[in-house]
């Protein structure tokens, strides 16, 4: 083992020693298509499973968690819109402007999470830091208030937000992309270490 | 930054080290002169000088034998047993051509060792053995007599329980090993010593599970401990601890202390490594996370579902500590944030003083009160409970000097932060409350929310010895985070913790 200098926290997760794990990891993967009944693939297909089994998990927590915490803030007025949000496109009863309306939010957000957790997965999984996911929780948020604000109806743009909700939706976005992102990243990085 | 310029000055001066070891770890190899031995003893023990080091003469068999010792730290009994055999065996007068043979053979210990230099012997009799010399002999017998004060095994303050052991850590490190031992009588169970402290040689143990902790946390704990090289450590596991991991100027405490055997088994068993200091009855559990300091002994002790109900209520007051003063005071400032349902909250007369600063002063008022509570004698704390409840509880508020509501509120927060079981993290917790007051009052709603999100990512980007330390939460791991949320049974447990990568994953083996 190399010298260790005070500054050191080991294992550094992007050094050159375990780049080339997740190539072969992706090897591995080529190989046990081409042949299902290796043993060797049969297991890397079976970490591979746990390993989005988690993904999924984180997704649908992450949402449940949060979406729970923004209805909390939703209450204390610090936000206009709590979960509740996540109803307004569909064409609902009148129900959808109550408590049950944040329920059902609360519930369909947490779904959706389980594909926004696959979506980072696909994108950033090899990152093993908070700083994409405070990027990727951003950039939902710019997603959902610029881009998709015409589909909310009674949402109106951004300009016209108070600071208040406009700066506690951001948290709270960010929070979210850095919980997934984290999550995702860690699990990453541990099935990284265990194959080398 | 400093630290590392700091760091780079020392290693541009490679003389300043060699010196230093020059001056205090040359070998002197033991001279067959029992003389000139004598003299450089003599002079380096400063014996004549320092009264508690000394030497006994003593002629064996036509050879001059001398014992070194150090008064405080031996067993008298034991060395008197040992004189009276040498005595005896001169008093007999048998003459004997090999006299070193026979000294060795009527050394009435078990533990006698054999050592060539002189510092290796100074060294020893320092830590309280005593080591023999012979004439015309360059080897020396140092053999363990050591007798260290102390009390015994006590059940420690801070860390009581109702039911269940009773004993807890000593200062002395070899009475600490015993009572882990008792506990894991398993062969696995290492127990790995070295001396730290270029004058103190202060001994540190490292204790784990072979086949359980993981080798590579080990290895950096035992480099981390070998690259310290203080003078001493007076302050045991605390200047240990801050080698260990970078604390920098955040609050929160990076490892786990405890006193109680029992707690430091369990997490030996789970894949921990500890790290004991000698002269401190506090041990070093580590790796560890925010949430190893939300738990304590006495859940464990009690049924699961009561375990889960205290579990509940200290998390409750753990968040009230934190978030009740902030957010109370946020609803006083920006009243419209308050839903209609909590409309009775906030002052109803109007305060002569802020509700800012009274807040900040009852705050401050009670963290004085808990400083003069430690240095009061224990005859007079009860005239300081009964001078504190009734200027700040009563007198202050008919003054005109603080609002009931205030008291309550920082009354509240203050239980809260002392139901926390352990005491740094209170502390800490307290440092964010009255970060996030002084936020709201500055900024008001924006800035809190904003800084709740800053405390929350600065404490996800922590990394002690590469564990997140807000695991398992975030890194999310619902099984984990379960484990944690409830009080599951022992026979329902059957995973170590993940987070301190087990070379065997599993506890115990399902049918």
């Amino acid at each position: 083992m190399k010298k260790l200098g005070k500054f050191y926290h080991y294992p550094f997760p992007y050094s050159k020693k375990n780049t080339p794990v997740k190539y072969k990891i992706r090897k591995k993967f080529k190989s046990m298509k081409e042949s299902f009944h290796n043993k060797a693939g049969d297991l890397m297909m079976e970490k591979d499973w746990s390993y989005h089994q988690k993904v999924a998990s984180i997704g649908f927590f992450g949402g449940l968690f949060w979406s729970c915490v923004s209805y909390a803030l939703h209450y204390l007025n610090f936000t206009k819109y709590g979960p509740a949000m996540a109803m307004l496109p569909w064409a609902l009863p009148e129900w959808k402007n109550t408590y049950l309306g944040h329920l059902a939010g609360i519930v369909f957000i947490a779904l959706l999470s389980i594909a926004v957790a696959f979506l980072y997965r696909f994108l950033f999984q090899k990152f093993y830091s908070i700083w994409p996911g405070i990027g990727f929780g951003a950039g939902l948020w710019i997603l959902v208030f610029y881009l998709l604000q015409p589909l909310f109806p009674g949402v109106g743009p951004v300009n016209s937000l108070d600071t208040n909700t406009v700066v506690t939706t951001l948290c709270l976005f960010v929070l979210y992309g850095v919980f997934i992102g984290y999550s995702i990243g860690y699990e990453h990085h541990r099935l990284g270490q265990e194959s080398a | 930054m400093i630290r590392r310029m700091k760091w780079r000055l020392r290693s541009l001066q490679p003389n300043h080290h060699k010196n230093n070891q020059a001056e205090g770890q040359g070998e002197t190899p033991i001279s067959k002169d029992i003389e000139l031995n004598e003299k450089i003893l003599k002079e380096r023990l400063g014996i004549g000088t320092s009264f508690d080091v000394g030497v006994r003469k003593l002629d064996i068999l036509g050879k001059e034998i001398q014992i070194y010792f150090v008064t405080g730290l031996c067993d008298i009994e034991y060395i008197i047993e040992i004189l009276k055999e040498l005595m005896d065996l001169e008093a007999r007068r048998r003459r004997t051509d090999n006299v070193k043979e026979a000294i060795e053979n009527h050394l009435t210990h078990v533990q006698v060792e054999y050592k060539e230099t002189l510092e290796d012997c100074i060294v020893e009799m320092l830590s309280g053995l005593i080591f023999i010399l012979v004439e015309d002999e360059d080897e020396a017998f140092v053999i363990d007599v050591r007798n260290y004060p102390g009390r015994g095994p006590e059940e420690p303050d801070n860390e009581k329980v109702i039911r269940g052991a009773r004993d807890g850590y000593t200062e002395n490190i070899i009475e600490n090993t015993g009572l882990t031992r008792r506990r894991i009588r398993d062969e696995r169970l290492r127990h790995e010593i070295m001396r730290v402290g270029v004058r103190s040689k202060t001994d540190i143990c490292i204790a784990y599970i072979d086949g359980i902790a993981d080798p590579k946390l080990v290895d950096i704990i035992k480099k981390e401990l070998e690259n310290i090289e203080v003078d001493g450590l007076p302050m045991a596991e605390k200047v240990v601890e801050e080698y260990m991991v970078n604390q920098g100027g955040n609050p929160f405490p990076l490892v786990r202390y405890t006193e109680r055997p029992d707690v430091a088994a369990v997490h030996l068993f789970e894949g921990h490594v500890v790290v004991m200091v000698d002269a401190s009855p506090s041990v070093i559990i580590t790796p560890t996370t925010l949430f190893h300091h939300v738990q304590h002994a006495e859940e464990y002790r009690q049924a699961p579902f009561i375990g889960t109900f205290v579990k509940w209520i200290r998390f409750f007051g753990m968040f009230a500590s934190i978030f009740i003063l902030p957010l109370w005071l946020l609803m006083v400032l920006e009243p419209n944030l308050l839903p209609d349902e909590l409309a009775y909250i906030g002052p109803s007369e109007d305060a002569n003083v802020s509700e800012f600063m009274q807040i900040f002063l009852a705050d401050v008022g009670l963290e004085l009160l808990r400083m003069a509570a430690i240095h009061t004698p224990s005859a007079l704390t009860t005239a300081l409970g009964l001078v504190a409840a009734l200027l700040i509880g009563e007198i202050a508020i008919e003054v005109g000097l603080f609002t009931s509501e205030v008291v309550l509120y920082v009354a509240l927060s203050a239980i809260g932060s002392y139901a926390n079981p352990s005491y740094e993290l209170g502390i800490a917790f307290k440092m964010i409350r009255l970060f996030l007051l002084v936020v709201v009052v500055s900024f008001g709603s924006i800035g809190f929310v904003i800084a709740c999100t800053v405390i929350f990512l600065m404490l996800a980007r922590i990394r002690s010895l590469n564990k997140p330390y807000l695991w398992p939460f975030l890194p999310f791991d619902v099984r984990e985070l379960w484990q944690i949320a409830i009080r599951t049974t022992v026979p329902n447990l059957r995973k170590r913790p993940a987070i301190v990568d087990p070379q065997d994953t599993v506890k115990q083996v399902s049918e």
